[in-house]
Formats: structure tokens, sequence, C-alpha cells
């Protein structure tokens, strides 16, 4: 099979994944007790009009009416208004989402550029003692909880020493005029630094532990011996040749933990209180805020779907003996 | 002079108890343009050997004792990037494995390209994909598929591309190490063949590894045979299979099937070679030997020579007393130590 219709083969998948996510999210909303309207529908309103706000959410509607309007809606990413501010869904993800990716990505690029250095390292100077103290770092950062070490770090360095603020994405009162003036200020990284580091730390134990064993089963093979009889330099064979294979398993494994990571933002943006989009999902569905909870379940289904699909894509580019079959 | 000269050579590993004795006082030497094989079963340490001389020994292995004199240099005494520069320039090696002795990651022709441009460093690409070319031609693969994946190479064609890398820079002298053990017996051929041809041309020595009696009786003009670390035998290829002096060489060879005398009796040299962290103090073959005195197990054999041929054993000189026609019967080899405890094992388990 060709790469193209690999490609396209795997985009009808995708399809097909967005509807199945997008349905199970559409009824379990549903299935859940509570009445969504409690919230919008004040107590002091007669049936008239309490039936009228109901009806313009379309909520009287039977069930598979309001699930086709939920596709058909869907299809052009409209997730509808949320029944708590009466913002358009879109415009709620637009102004949480980026916030959380800044968060996340800069954690995740500082954990696995260093994590990745450390796995080939450990695995080249397997038995040394730089090797087991990185180790058991490592086996520490992955154990402990991100809210346990967010709120030492908060203890320590913001309510003992003072050097960095206690929540918040930037000084109160301030604004700008766009995301992008925002987050290159030294106001905002001045606030990011301790929930990226305290994510960092956390992330960066799984691709070192899977770099290090992935470098030692490289190591273990006859073309290292050939790259070493051919004179290389000790550099050359680390990096080009035993690293570059060890790398392989990584690239899922980095795909599937960014999905995972932008949706297990919950716990470290309540900690530092950071606006993101873990947060407000969390308070939609405490609200029975249907369309903000679908829409931003979709948000988080959609990431790990598709940094899936890049994954298997820059699996076939960087290992030739995948085929697209 | 000679290509390689190895004198009292020890390579040890290191282990949780004691060293692991590999190599133990080896000592020979290789002619320009000479062949050379070494026999064994596994662990006898022959890959070790072969490891030493060309500098690639794990992180827990080291030269103990001796010298590996190419050219007159000794590679022992060398820094390491002096080293690194004799390394496939040089001495190049056929690794054991032709699945796995290339990097899959990178096509046939970027590896041939790496290997020289690490040591010619003035070459051109022109000039380089010019020499992968030619050698592609020489092994006998298409030159146009040098920009193919090691995965997308047949067992067969993998081994060429094996060899067309070893022999690029026309190296002086190349390790084999089991060249030919992945490939079914029409490709050894012809492979062994091509090897034999590409080896006369360029004019570099071989030490070929293995423990085919066969491959050794195609390609080789002598022979070492190894056990547990130590030479045993040496001497030409017609001597050492037609007419040995050590009981183990006599042993090995009628372990093999005899094509002309198809309905001769296999023999099997029962038991296993000895822990190489303490090793016995005699003839280290004496405990599997149905043939070993006292003094064997006790006293380490001087090399006795007769003609061209080395043997390390006591009774070298008594072989034509009996001793030759008693070690070439299956039937001693059944009434040692080592084969009576495995019968009585059977017969337990039965």
């Amino acid at each position: 099979m060709s790469k193209a219709s690999f490609v396209v083969r795997r985009l009808l998948q995708l399809g097909v994944t967005f509807w199945a996510v997008g349905t199970v999210l559409f009824f379990l909303f549903r299935l859940m007790p509570g009445d969504p309207t409690a919230f919008v529908v004040s107590a002091q309103m007669t049936p008239e009009a309490r039936q009228q706000v109901i009806e313009s959410y379309g909520l009287n509607e039977p069930l598979y009416v309001q699930y086709m309007r939920f596709l058909e809606n869907a299809l052009t990413l409209n997730f509808g208004q949320s029944f708590h501010t009466n913002q358009p869904v879109r415009e709620v993800i637009w102004t949480y989402l980026p916030n959380t990716l800044v968060l996340m990505l800069s954690a995740f690029v500082v954990a696995y550029i260093l994590g990745i250095v450390l796995g080939v390292l450990t695995g080249w100077y397997r038995g040394s003692r730089f090797e087991k103290t990185t180790v058991v770092t490592a086996l520490t950062a992955r154990s402990l909880p991100t809210f346990y070490v967010g709120l030492i770090v908060l203890w320590l360095f913001g309510a003992t020493l003072g050097v960095i603020p206690m929540s918040g994405m930037g000084a109160a009162g301030q604004t700008y005029d766009s995301f992008w003036a925002r987050i290159f200020t030294l106001d905002f990284l001045h606030h990011l630094a301790a929930p990226a580091a305290v994510l960092a730390f956390y992330y960066m134990g799984y691709p070192l532990l899977i770099m290090r064993s992935s470098m030692m089963e490289v190591l273990s093979q006859d073309f290292i011996d050939v790259c070493r009889a051919k004179g290389l330099s000790e550099r050359a064979i680390m990096f080009k040749h035993a690293a570059r294979n060890a790398l392989l398993p990584i690239i899922t494994a980095a795909a599937i933990a960014l999905g995972y990571a932008v949706g297990g933002s919950v716990l470290i943006e309540t900690v530092f209180g950071w606006p993101g989009l873990g947060r407000e999902m969390v308070n939609a569905v405490l609200r029975r805020d249907f369309p903000v909870a679908q829409g931003t379940f979709m948000v988080l289904a959609a990431t790990i779907i598709i940094l899936n699909f890049v994954a298997d894509l820059l699996y076939g580019y960087l290992d030739p003996r995948v085929t697209y079959e | 002079m000679s290509v390689l000269d190895v004198s009292d050579l020890e390579v040890y590993y290191e282990t949780e108890t004691a060293p692991a004795q590999a190599v133990d006082g080896v000592s020979f030497t290789i002619e320009e343009g000479e062949n050379l094989g070494i026999v064994g079963e596994s662990g006898c340490g022959k890959t070790t050997l072969a490891k030493a001389i060309i500098g690639i020994l794990p992180d827990e292995g080291y030269v103990n004792n001796g010298s590996i004199e190419f050219e007159g240099e000794d590679l022992t005494e060398m820094s390491d990037a002096e080293r690194r520069r004799h390394k496939w320039e040089e001495i190049s090696m056929i690794a054991q494995s032709a699945m796995n002795a290339l990097d899959p990651v990178y096509t046939i022709r970027e590896q041939i390209v790496e290997a020289i441009e690490t040591h010619r460093p003035g070459t051109g690409r022109t000039e380089a994909n010019e020499i992968v070319a030619e050698m592609f031609d020489l092994v006998g693969l298409d030159p146009e598929r040098a920009d193919d994946y090691p995965h997308q190479f047949s067992g067969g064609m993998r081994q060429r591309a094996m060899i067309a890398m070893a022999l690029a820079l026309e190296p002086s002298l190349v390790l084999a190490d089991e060249p030919t053990t992945a490939l079914d017996v029409i490709m050894q051929d012809q492979i062994l063949k091509r090897i034999g041809e590409i080896q006369s041309d360029i004019n570099s020595s071989m030490m070929v590894i293995t423990h085919d009696v066969s491959v050794v009786a195609e390609t080789c003009d002598r022979v070492i045979v190894m056990y547990a670390g130590k030479i045993a035998e040496e001497g030409p290829v017609e001597e050492i299979f037609g007419n040995p002096y050590h009981p183990y060489t006599i042993g090995l060879k009628r372990a093999f099937p005899n094509i002309r005398e198809s309905d001769q009796d296999l023999l099997s040299i029962a038991g296993y070679p000895p822990e190489l962290t303490d090793p016995p103090s005699g003839c280290r073959f004496a405990e599997r030997c149905p043939m070993a005195t006292t003094e064997c197990r006790t006293t380490e054999p001087e090399p006795h020579h007769q003609g061209d041929l080395r043997t390390y054993c006591h009774y070298a000189d008594e072989i034509d007393d009996g001793f030759r026609s008693r070690a070439d019967d299956p039937e001693t080899w059944r009434d040692t130590e080592a084969a009576r405890s495995a019968r009585t094992a059977a017969e337990v388990n039965d």
C-alpha cells in the first residue's frame, strides 16, 4: 500500500473514531443524574418562562432529535452555548485551551529533551554511579503525585522564600492585546516556571526509563559491535547509531503521553490556579453544563486521536522497516 | 614480516567471583596473504580472541597480558585514538550474524560511506560512491540497490553487503566470525569463493572463526584448534585434518560426518568445557579425554613440534604407539568419566 492511501484510510478511521467518541459523550452526560436546567432556570420563574428557557436550549425535544442536531453542529465544530454563561462553547475552549497548551507543551518539551538525553546516557553508562542515581531519581519523580510536589514547591518557593507567585498566569490587573503578547512577558514566564517545572519533573521519568532500556537493548546488538570495529567515535556510536535506533519506541509513547498530558492537566491547574481547560472541564461537569463538558472532552479526545495518527506517520518516517499495510 | 603476531595473549572477563580466563596464553602469527582458521566448540574463546584483536572487547573484558602486534606495532599499547585509526582501515571484520550486523535505520550506502569518511576524511561523495559501486560489483550485488535498507535484502545479500563493507578500505587483515553460519550451503560456497577472490585481489590476510570444519577446509591455509581458551593444536589444514596429534582434534574430526566413509560411527565428546573462572591446573582437556593420566591432570603440557604441527599434549610423541588408533575409536570415547555419568543420568531419567 502506498503512503498516500495509508494516510487516506487512517483519516477515514479518524472520522469514525470522532463520531464514536462524540456519541458516547453525548449520551454519557444525558445519563448523569441531575437536571441541567437547575442552574439556568431560577426558582422564581413562572412555569411558562421556565418552559421557554428549556425550549430555547432544545432540551424539550426527543433525545434522537437532540442527538442528530448535536452531530450536525459538531461537523461545523459548533458545540452550542454554555448553559452557564451563554457563551458559545467554541469561545470557552478558545479562552482556556491555549493556556493549557502553553503549560503542557513547555513542560513536555523540557521533560522529553532531558529525559531522552539522560536515558541515552544512563543506557550507555550502565552500572555507573551516575546511572544508579539518575534511575532512582526518575522512579521517585514518577511515583510522586504532581499535586503533592506542586504543594511542596508552592510552600517552599512561594510561601517561604517568596520567589514564585502563588497562583495564576500573571500579575493581577494586567491586560494584554493578544495571547502572544502575554506569553512573551517576563511576568508570564515567572508564573509559568513553577508549574511547568513540577510537570516536567514528573513527565521526565517516563521517556528516561524507556530510552534507557531501549538503549540497553540496542547496545547488545551486533551492529553496534560493527560500528565500534569501524572505528567510529564513541559519540557517533552513542547518538548516530544507538540512540537513533533506541528512539523508535519513544515516538509512540511520547505522542500518547502528550495526549494524556493535555487531559491530565486538572490537578496541576488546580494547585497552581492556572486558568486552563482541565479546570474548566471539571467545573463544567459539576455545573451540568452539557455543551461545555462535551466540547472540552471532545477537544481532549481529539488531541489523543490526532497525536496517535501523527505518531503512526512519524514512525514510518523514522523506521524504514515500517510498511503501510 | 607477519601481518599479525599474537604472543602469550591473555584476555579475561571480570565476573562477580574470579575473572574468567577466556583466552589464556595464546600465541600465533598470520603471514601476509595467509588465511588462518580458528575452530573449537562454543565458548572456547574464539570470538573473544577476535574481539581483542580488533579492539572491541566489552567493558568487562580486558587484555591481562601479552601482546598483539600488527605489522610490528603493539595494538595493546596504543591510545584509543590511534587504535581507532587502525580499525577497519587495517583490520576489519565480517560479523557473525548476517541479520543484525547492519544498522537497520541507515541504507547500505550510508553505512559504507560512513566507514570511508571516518578514515579518509578528504574523500568526496562521488569518490566514496564509486567505491560503494565497485564493492557491490565485487561481491555480486547490483550497485543500484546500494540505497536499500538492510531489511530489503535477503540474508545472503546482507552478508554480501557486510563483506562489501568489510573490504571497502582494502584492509590488510579481515576477521571473519562465522561468516556463513546464517546461509545455506550453496550460498555459503558462493560467498566463500567470492571472499577468496577479492582477498587475493587486494592481498589481505584473513582469520576465519568457525565451528564448521568444512568452512575451514575450503578457505584456510592453517588452522588453530582452541579448547577452553587455549590452543590445543595448530598446523596446516591438511595435517590437522589428515594427521592430527591431539586427542581433541581427533575427536572433533570424528564428530563430523565424512562423506567418503558415510557408514562410519560418529563420535561424541561427552561433557562440557571447564569453568573458565577456575580452570583445571593441568591439561584443560583432561577431564573429557579418555586417555588422560595423572600427569595430564596436574601438569600443563608443553608444545610438541612435529613438522609444522604444534600440539599441546603430553602424549604427542607416543602418537604412533597405538595412541592415535585408540583416540580414533568411538568406543574409547564412551569410556570417559563424563560419558559414564551422562549415561547414568540418562538411565535415571528413564
